[in-house]
């Protein structure tokens, strides 16, 4: 046991904290959200050439085979300041797939301009009801006779569909022999896709989109036919825990703001934080925080050693649903009708923890799967 | 950060283990599940110390072994999962040790240590704490002990003393500065007091599970030496709340249901297979599902907790923080497990139809304690809020 952030680390940590703290002030996280486009291209140039969006990928592609832990405290950072950006679901999410399923020639068309930070991609996984649907998709690809497939069907809550050089699919292949669930990369040019922005609780641009005869060739398709859920099974554990980790840094700021402003704001002549309902209120927060590092930190250093922590990472999940977002609504009440403006950045928290809630799966799921974890 | 353990703490809790796993076979103790404190058996509290598993974490030269705090933590662990009969020596591992190796003289070190360590006859120990208006504010204390020559004249009441009926010695607190000026924190020193001194009357107090564990301490005219003084006179105060970490910082306050809780995910895995409806288990599962996961949570704020003490740094707010934690679980896992059981969970001990081989409904009764003894959730909570997040005093 060592609850110690090695040098290397502390140095990672430190230098990201600074740099997205002069970057992202919330002041560019409120435009960036009214924003079009939604994210910050000069931004995304420096975490490129800071190495940030090859960090954990292989060096042959262009990565620099970091550690995944210190990609986790690399998100902590990222929620600290809510920086919105396409980077779970670029760099991490289609990456890792690719990483994990594509062949050479995808590797080097796909992961290593996404590396280089010259495309985005974007993942495609929640059905028309918003569910993870990889293991039965609700989304067809029908096989053509030309050996290519046609797509149709709607995804929700794809994060930077716009900008997206590629969608990755789970789509179900309508085939006899090798059918099922299959992962394909939709090019920004193939026609048939229709993207209708959604206005969300999320940092992260949203949106639905239609795939209208899509026509991909089958050299589009990422990995085998009829694998698709499996692939993905592998990699949504490392995307979840690393969303665990921004809530984390969102949580972090949530108790850090409210422990400061209960010590200067004076009600009845005395500062709100000496009131004991006040302190109590606090504690709880902090505790609460507390085990969040603990039991995410805990998944995150499994995954990194490559020890099996499925359950681990589900407690992981589970616990920072509730307890990221019982911190916003303790700390709203906490700053009174302040809390409730626009102009106070608590709302952007408070947002932020319902929609981490609700991305990488519900807290019943996860607990779900401890339950599986445990015999049960 | 690294979450496994070294392949010789692997090793060593696969010791502990074997080692009660034959206890138990052999019928030495049988796994119980009530108050925090364990059954007495000074046989067992001996074959410990033949390990040299008493004083483990104090320093070798003061008859410990010098192991880690996250080593002891191991082994409590262990010990306190099948809750092992390890109240004989318990307290004085735990906290009289510690807190003599900080402030005791060297007299008291060499007095009560080796036979601590050894678990030698006549060394069980209790805490004369608390009084009928010192609670949650300890240092309203009121018993006094009045200077008299080369000696201390103790009068007073004390409460909520846990074993006082079976120990041999006590760990006082007592008022020994009477100017009103002086503020009450600096105002209380500590001693070491032979329970069967004269003028000592220990009266049972049977709490609300209907059992004798904790009374209440008359103290008239009884004389204690200088030399039982611990530490300096008038900072008994601050020497208890550098005491009170060591006291929050075990498992003893995760695993007091350990059992209840392992009875019961056995009892969920079974509940599908025993016709119980598809809604009931469903919820079941999601229950037992959140206890794991706080279970999982307060074992890693206990350990984060010895890790501060390894460091040699101070846990305070840690402590607190584990401490507030796990006694709430607790009180949710017999909560949660009586739901589960349903109306039979009412049944105490060893009736045919009492569902589990440890008894769930005087559990359930001992619940109120948890969150009471070693400071209530609220004192923890202010310590939380005051030291670890710097709030201002109310």
């Amino acid at each position: 046991m060592d609850f110690n952030l090695n040098e290397e680390t502390v140095l990672m940590k430190d230098s990201a904290q600074r740099f997205l703290q002069k970057k992202c002030p919330s002041s560019l996280v409120r435009e960036l959200i009214k924003d079009e486009v939604g994210y910050s291209k000069d931004i995304w140039k420096e975490m490129t050439e800071l190495g940030w969006l090859g960090f954990i990928h292989k060096e042959k592609y262009g990565g620099f085979d970091g550690s995944f832990f210190d990609l986790f405290i690399l998100f902590e950072q990222i929620g600290r300041v809510l920086l919105p950006s396409p980077f779970l679901c670029s760099t991490v999410l289609s990456g890792l797939i690719i990483d994990e399923a594509g062949n050479e020639k995808q590797k080097d068309e796909y992961l290593r301009p996404i590396i280089e930070g010259e495309k985005i991609f974007t993942t495609a996984l929640l059905d028309e009801n918003g569910r993870y649907d990889a293991n039965d998709p609700k989304i067809e690809a029908a096989k053509t006779r030309d050996n290519a497939y046609v797509v149709n069907g709607t995804r929700l809550l794809v994060p930077y569909a716009h900008v997206a050089d590629g969608i990755i699919v789970c789509a179900n292949v309508k085939d006899s022999k090798a059918g099922g669930s299959t992962l394909f990369i939709n090019e920004r040019n193939a026609d048939g896709q229709e993207k209708t922005p959604l206005d969300t609780m999320s940092v992260e641009k949203s949106f639905a989109v239609d795939f209208k005869n899509v026509k991909l060739p089958a050299e589009s398709i990422v990995g085998a036919p009829g694998k698709g859920e499996r692939y993905l099974s592998k990699i949504l554990p490392k995307a979840t825990i690393l969303k665990c980790g921004e809530m984390l840094g969102g949580m972090e700021r949530v108790v850090e703001m409210t422990v400061e402003y209960v010590k200067q704001r004076h009600q009845f002549d005395r500062p709100l934080g000496s009131l004991q309902v006040i302190q109590h209120y606090c504690a709880d927060m902090a505790t609460d925080l507390e085990s969040a590092r603990l039991i995410t930190c805990q998944a995150a250093s499994l995954l990194s050693e490559n020890i099996p922590c499925e359950k681990e990472i589900s407690m992981a999940k589970a616990w920072c649903n509730e307890a990221y977002r019982k911190a916003t609504w303790t700390a709203q009440q906490v700053h009174g009708g302040m809390g409730f403006t626009e102009e106070y950045d608590l709302h952007l928290f408070y947002k932020h923890a319902k929609a981490s809630e609700l991305a990488f799966e519900s807290s019943w799921f996860h607990r779900s799967k401890v339950a599986d974890a445990m015999g049960i | 950060m690294k979450f496994t353990f070294t392949q010789e703490q692997e090793e060593f809790r696969k010791e502990v283990h074997d080692f009660l796993e034959g206890e138990l076979r052999a019928g030495t103790f049988s796994t119980q599940s009530r108050g925090l404190v364990a059954p007495c058996s000074r046989e067992f509290s001996l074959k410990m110390a033949e390990r040299g598993w008493i004083g483990f974490s104090w320093p070798k030269e003061y008859w410990g072994k010098g192991r880690s705090y996250v080593d002891k933590m191991i082994l409590n662990e262990e010990l306190m999962k099948v809750q092992a009969p390890i109240g004989y020596h318990f307290l004085a591992d735990r906290q009289v040790g510690p807190a003599l190796i900080a402030f005791g003289s060297d007299w008291q070190r060499e007095t009560f240590l080796p036979r601590i360590a050894a678990a030698d006859e006549g060394i069980q120990f209790c805490l004369l704490f608390s009084e009928p208006n010192a609670g949650s504010d300890l240092s309203a204390v009121t018993t006094k002990a009045v200077k008299e020559g080369e000696a201390y004249i103790i009068n007073g009441q004390k409460i909520w003393n846990s074993e006082a009926h079976t120990a041999d010695l006590g760990w006082l607190l007592a008022r020994t500065h009477f100017d009103q000026a002086i503020p009450k924190h600096r105002a209380c020193s500590e001693f070491v007091v032979d329970m069967k001194t004269p003028g000592i009357t220990v009266r049972p107090i049977i709490n609300g599970a209907g059992e004798h564990s904790f009374n209440e301490v008359f103290f008239d005219n009884v004389r204690i030496e200088q030399r039982y003084l611990v530490g300096q006179e008038n900072e008994g105060f601050k020497q208890i709340m550098a005491q009170m970490d060591y006291e929050r910082t075990g498992m003893e306050r995760l695993l007091q249901t350990y059992p209840i809780y392992n009875l019961l995910i056995e009892y969920v895995k079974k509940m599908s297979k025993e016709g119980e409806s598809r809604e009931f288990y469903c919820w079941a599962r999601d229950q037992v599902a959140q206890l794991e996961i706080e279970h999982n949570i307060g074992r890693l704020l206990c350990y984060h907790t010895a890790w501060i003490i390894d460091q040699g740094k101070k846990p305070s707010s840690q402590a607190a923080m584990a401490k507030a934690f796990c006694t709430q679980h607790e009180q949710r896992v017999n909560d949660i497990a009586t739901k589960i059981v349903g109306p039979v969970s009412q049944i105490r001990e060893d009736a045919k139809w009492s569902p589990f081989p440890v008894d769930l409904a005087t559990c359930y009764l001992w619940g109120p304690s948890y969150t009471l003894q070693g400071g209530s959730t609220e004192i923890l909570k202010n310590i939380v809020a005051l030291r670890g997040l710097g709030l201002p005093r109310s």
